[in-house]
């Protein structure tokens, strides 16, 4: 068996997931606080001010990211529902699940940080243009994951329905990206692209170390999750009974 | 207009947002954990 | 694969596809109605009925900007380039109001070239820099403040 396959077979052992991601959460976290608080300086205080928008334009540290954040969580929750829906395996469906609510989090702190730039640059705090409307549209579709998974009774049969719903809202995530693109809408265009980034690089460093810091903060908060889910369904198994008699973890 | 309150909403929005969003995994294992204890030692199920 | 494995997964990658072609046939019988604001030229093109609420966007024309001498009513000219429609505004501009840069106003047509405007929106494009870079580009030229516009 090739190692990548090993891997991924040890990943489907509970035990084995349990101790790994244990020994991983704490340099996760490590990283994400390293990260964030280089961006965070580099953005607040050594970044220039914006030409146009002055200071405001120091939200874009931690819109953008979120906003990043929000449309990647949820592409990677659908692939892991796919993965649990077609092959049934258990730790891709508590991946999946575990993923709904930081996702619904980046959503969140998009959504308000974008309004809280809105009013000082656009004017606004908010308005139906087709990005707003698209990203908000996310968020209700990550409760309505988080929504229905939790109206089941049976953790496995309510992974799969959360999951087929998940992959149906896939549709949401070009019409957010290109939906500055398709349609006018007072939301600015891409400013990063395949044809580069117009973003001077005093401005773009700390942006892109910001979105590198929030994705650690995803995995380690994704494999908190993702444990607690993993031993609360295997309550009654031997596996968990022998970690917690030993008291340790 | 002042951009400084706007500044300080959005990154406090999302210290709050993301610094619970860290810690309800935290209390919810300490709780979970806890209870199980307890339903071994009742039980020793 | 196991035939069960293929079955599912078929199963879902149909699901996938119709829902995305039923939505990309909603998107786009749907576009003009999610246009968020209509350009100077589409006023002219679409003849828009007078005494109904929609939002122009496009550029304020620079040089056009004329303020009334007390009280904050602003009167401007907004363009895309092709088409110009004169705008009439009592109240507060936005900070990134400039002239030059992108706006988008809600109100209503009162004759064919006058725009009555109730809110006035700032539009910005993509672009961040340092004030010292963007004034280094703008003595060489180069920066090209209408560089965004009625189609983003």
């Amino acid at each position: 068996m090739n190692p990548i396959m090993k891997f991924i077979h040890l990943m489907g052992s509970p035990p084995w997931f349990y101790q790994f991601s244990g020994r991983l959460i704490p340099w996760l976290w490590g990283l994400f606080v390293v990260l964030a608080a280089c961006g965070l300086y580099l953005g607040l205080v050594k970044a220039p001010p914006d030409y146009l928008q002055g200071e405001s334009a120091r939200i874009m540290y931690i819109h953008v990211p979120s906003a990043w954040m929000s449309m990647m969580i949820y592409a990677l929750m659908a692939v892991m529902g796919f993965v649990g829906l077609v092959w049934h395996v258990r730790i891709a469906e508590i991946l999946a699940i575990s993923s709904a609510p930081i996702g619904a989090l980046f959503t969140a702190v998009a959504l308000a940080s974008g309004s809280l730039w809105g009013r000082p640059t656009w004017g606004t705090y908010w308005v139906w243009d087709a990005r707003l409307t698209s990203e908000l549209v996310l968020l209700f579709l990550y409760l309505g994951v988080i929504g229905l998974y939790s109206a089941f009774d049976e953790p496995r049969k309510a992974a799969r329905a959360a999951s087929l719903l998940a992959l149906v809202g896939l549709v949401n995530l070009p019409i957010i990206h290109y939906s500055v693109t398709w349609w006018n809408t007072l939301h600015q265009g891409s400013s990063i692209g395949a044809s580069g980034s117009s973003i001077h690089p005093s401005m773009l460093w700390p942006l892109l170390i910001m979105a590198l810091a929030t994705k650690f903060y995803y995995a380690a908060n994704l494999l908190s999750r993702a444990r607690i889910r993993l031993i609360e369904q295997d309550q009654r198994k031997n596996w968990v009974r022998e970690l917690l008699q030993e008291g340790t973890a | 207009m002042s951009h400084t309150p706007f500044i300080l909403a959005a990154y406090g929005v999302a210290t709050l947002l993301l610094l619970w969003g860290a810690l309800a995994p935290v209390l919810r294992a300490r709780k979970l954990k806890s209870e199980i204890r307890a339903r071994l030692e009742r039980t020793g199920d | 694969m196991h035939p069960t494995r293929k079955r599912r997964m078929i199963g879902l990658l149909v699901i996938l596809i119709g829902v995305g072609l039923a939505s990309a046939v909603t998107i786009y019988s749907l576009r003009q109605n999610m246009l968020f604001f209509v350009s100077p030229s589409d006023i002219g093109e679409q003849d828009l009925p007078m005494g109904r609420e929609f939002r122009l966007g496009g550029l304020v024309e620079p040089g056009s900007v004329r303020r009334a001498a007390n009280g904050l009513a602003v009167r401007f000219t907004v363009t895309d380039g092709v088409a110009a429609v004169t705008v009439d505004y009592d109240g507060i501009l936005p900070d990134l109001f400039r002239e030059g840069q992108g706006v988008i106003a809600r109100g209503q047509l009162q004759t064919r070239e006058l725009f009555v405007a109730r809110e006035v929106l700032a539009k910005h494009d993509e672009n961040y820099m340092p004030p010292e870079v963007a004034e280094a580009l703008e003595e060489k030229g180069m920066h090209n403040k209408s560089g965004q516009g009625a189609d983003g």
